[in-house]
């Protein structure tokens, strides 16, 4: 028995002890714990601070307009939200940098007509409705006739723009001359004044109406069109801020269209993608430029017709020929 | 009789158009890839063709081509797999009618790409690689170095390749420089090649225009992608005109709205009013004065 309780004693003692020690035990765990706990948590703190301050991690690279990849801090961003007031800020402001022009050469044009298909597919036009128009030309009786492709000429000087009553028909920065169809009061006074018979009106309703209906108003395309107001060519000014050549000049299969930026002084043939200097490419082929006597100082040049690359039917009577 | 007549016309029509077939010269045609097709270049292939070709040719193997006079034909038909890879190589390069030319829109590698992404729709299509030539398994992984030589007006390229761990330079390969411009690559100079050194001077024009502060994007490319693969390479360099034109819209006009207007118009507007304004002031004026005398008198 005293055996026993010796034997227990120690053992009480021994469980005793057990616990004390466990007491500690735990104290000292817990604060093994517990300074393991903190030293991982400032390390994922202090791995959180780097990654947040570290350059680069709260930088991103956007190239800009003018080609160069900047970085940006993504603080600074701002999502663009594709409305009704940001279209029409874009499109009054224009691009900035450039002055858009376009070179037609005449030598190469055989009507395929497939520029104002586009163009008409583009704008939501009626197949009688022309921003872009071919025709048919000749100068006296005993010279050849050609096919002239006449779009907007986008004149640094336009009339149009001088007599517009309400601010419609405006000039942009880069050059292309715009109409906004919700300022439009269809007055026509620009019909009047443009040279070149270079704009339209909606004597109807536009043929997209129904379908365009709830599309908020994209003034660089002219879409929805309006009934009772003024369209034109527009250079494919949405196209232009992609960076991607305008609707005519890349739809045409004859190599006619060149577009480019006098910024530049370069212009890329919408056929086969070849850029030339634009200066060399007018110099050389004798570029001109319609009713330059006006001073509208338009921005669209020609090529002469020379060397036809087609023959006309009947010589004669250019329009049997077709 | 006038039945007979229609058919006749259709069958002389359908005669010529069978006979205007697209020749290739056999040297052209017997033109092989420089790469075996596998599948991931058919994945890239794929990619560029979704890019260039479906928007007329439609997807392979479904006919739905855009419906042109002559319909394309569809990239898995029987017509289209007839062509040998050379032939189809140059169909692309060179473009016919409505068909456009890809030769400054792809590179000759995609163009392969694409080849390799039909003739995954032609089961019976077994391919044979061109034989790699003798520079091409001298100089592979060529890399290229930009630099712009004030002194002599020259922009000059270094060609290297690696072989093994050291970089020799690469002779005698063609090289292209171009300008990036908004819409497309202006080429600078003609293509010229390597000397012993690996280097190649170009004459840059001294009226290029460039950025506000000159600098112009170039690029140089190796034009012999069969014997060295792609490479290319780009750098800025300050070689151009600085170029800080005015907006078109800065000077003002007569465009109907006030900030734009001519100063000396508002100026002549606001005189004109004023005078006709302050006539009208003098006038009333002087009838108030006509009262107050006639009313003084009356007193």
């Amino acid at each position: 028995m005293s055996q026993n309780s010796k034997d227990a004693s120690p053992d009480h003692g021994n469980l005793e002890h057990g616990s004390t020690n466990s007491r500690r035990d735990f104290f000292k765990n817990f604060g093994l714990f517990g300074a393991v706990a903190a030293a991982g948590g400032a390390a994922i703190y202090s791995g959180y601070n780097y990654e947040e301050t570290k350059p680069g991690a709260n930088f991103v690279r956007v190239l800009t307009a003018d080609n160069r990849i900047i970085e940006v801090p993504k603080e600074g961003f701002k999502d663009i939200k594709v409305d009704l007031n940001q279209l029409q800020k874009q499109g009054r402001e224009g691009l900035k940098g450039h002055r858009f022009v376009m070179v037609i050469d005449l030598a190469k044009c055989r009507n395929a007509r497939k520029c104002i298909t586009a163009c008409q597919g583009a704008h939501h036009l009626r197949p009688h409705e022309y921003h872009i128009n071919t025709l048919v030309m000749q100068e006296s009786e005993h010279t050849a006739p050609y096919f002239m492709p006449k779009p907007c000429q986008h004149c640094d000087n336009p009339p149009c723009v001088a007599v517009c009553p309400v601010d419609a028909t405006f000039k942009r920065q880069d050059g292309i001359v715009l109409i906004d169809n919700e300022r439009c009061i269809g007055c026509r006074f620009c019909i009047a004044a443009c040279p070149y018979s270079a704009r339209l009106f909606h004597w109807e309703e536009p043929l997209m109406a129904e379908a365009d209906k709830g599309t908020p108003y994209n003034v660089e395309l002219n879409v929805p069109q309006r009934k009772g107001t003024i369209s034109k060519c527009l250079f494919s000014s949405d196209r232009l801020r992609e960076g991607k050549l305008p609707y005519c000049v890349s739809a045409c299969p004859n190599g006619v269209y060149y577009f480019g930026d006098e910024n530049q002084d370069s212009v890329t043939n919408g056929t086969t993608k070849e850029t030339f200097r634009l200066s060399e490419l007018l110099k050389v082929n004798a570029g001109y430029q319609l009713m330059p006597e006006l001073g509208t100082k338009p921005r669209v040049y020609y090529l002469p017709a020379k060397n036809r690359l087609f023959e006309f039917k009947d010589d004669k009577d250019p329009v049997k020929s077709i | 009789m006038k039945r007979y007549f229609i058919l006749l016309i259709i069958v002389r029509f359908s005669l010529q158009l069978s006979a205007q077939e697209w020749v290739v010269a056999p040297a052209d045609a017997a033109l092989k890839s420089p790469f075996a097709f596998t599948d991931s270049t058919r994945k890239a292939g794929e990619a560029i063709y979704v890019a260039n070709c479906k928007s007329c040719h439609g997807d392979p193997g479904k006919n739905n081509a855009i419906q042109l006079v002559p319909i394309p034909p569809d990239a898995a038909s029987v017509k289209m797999q007839a062509n040998t890879d050379g032939a189809m190589h140059y169909k692309l390069i060179q473009g016919r009618g409505p068909m456009p030319s890809f030769k400054n829109t792809l590179s000759s590698t995609d163009l392969w790409r694409v080849i390799s992404f039909m003739r995954g729709y032609n089961p019976k299509y077994v391919q044979e690689v061109a034989l790699p030539t003798i520079a091409g398994a001298a100089a592979q992984n060529v890399s290229i170095k930009l630099d712009w030589n004030k002194a002599s007006g020259q922009v000059e390229a270094s060609l290297t390749s690696l072989k093994g761990q050291v970089s020799q330079p690469v002779a005698g390969a063609e090289v292209k420089l171009f300008a990036k411009r908004y819409f497309g690559n202006l080429p600078v100079d003609e293509a010229r090649k390597s000397d012993a050194a690996g280097k190649v001077a170009f004459n840059f024009p001294k009226d290029l225009p460039g950025d506000s502060i000159g600098n112009v994007q170039l690029i140089v490319k190796l034009t012999d992608e069969v014997a060295y693969g792609e490479a290319s390479a780009e750098a800025t360099l300050a070689v151009g005109v600085p170029t800080n034109r005015p907006a078109l819209t800065a000077p003002r006009a007569m465009w109907g709205v006030l900030a734009k207007a001519p100063i000396w118009l508002i100026f002549a507007y606001l005189l004109a009013v004023l005078t006709a304004w302050g006539f009208i002031a003098y006038v009333i004026s002087q009838i108030k004065a006509i009262y107050r005398a006639g009313s003084k008198e009356q007193l």
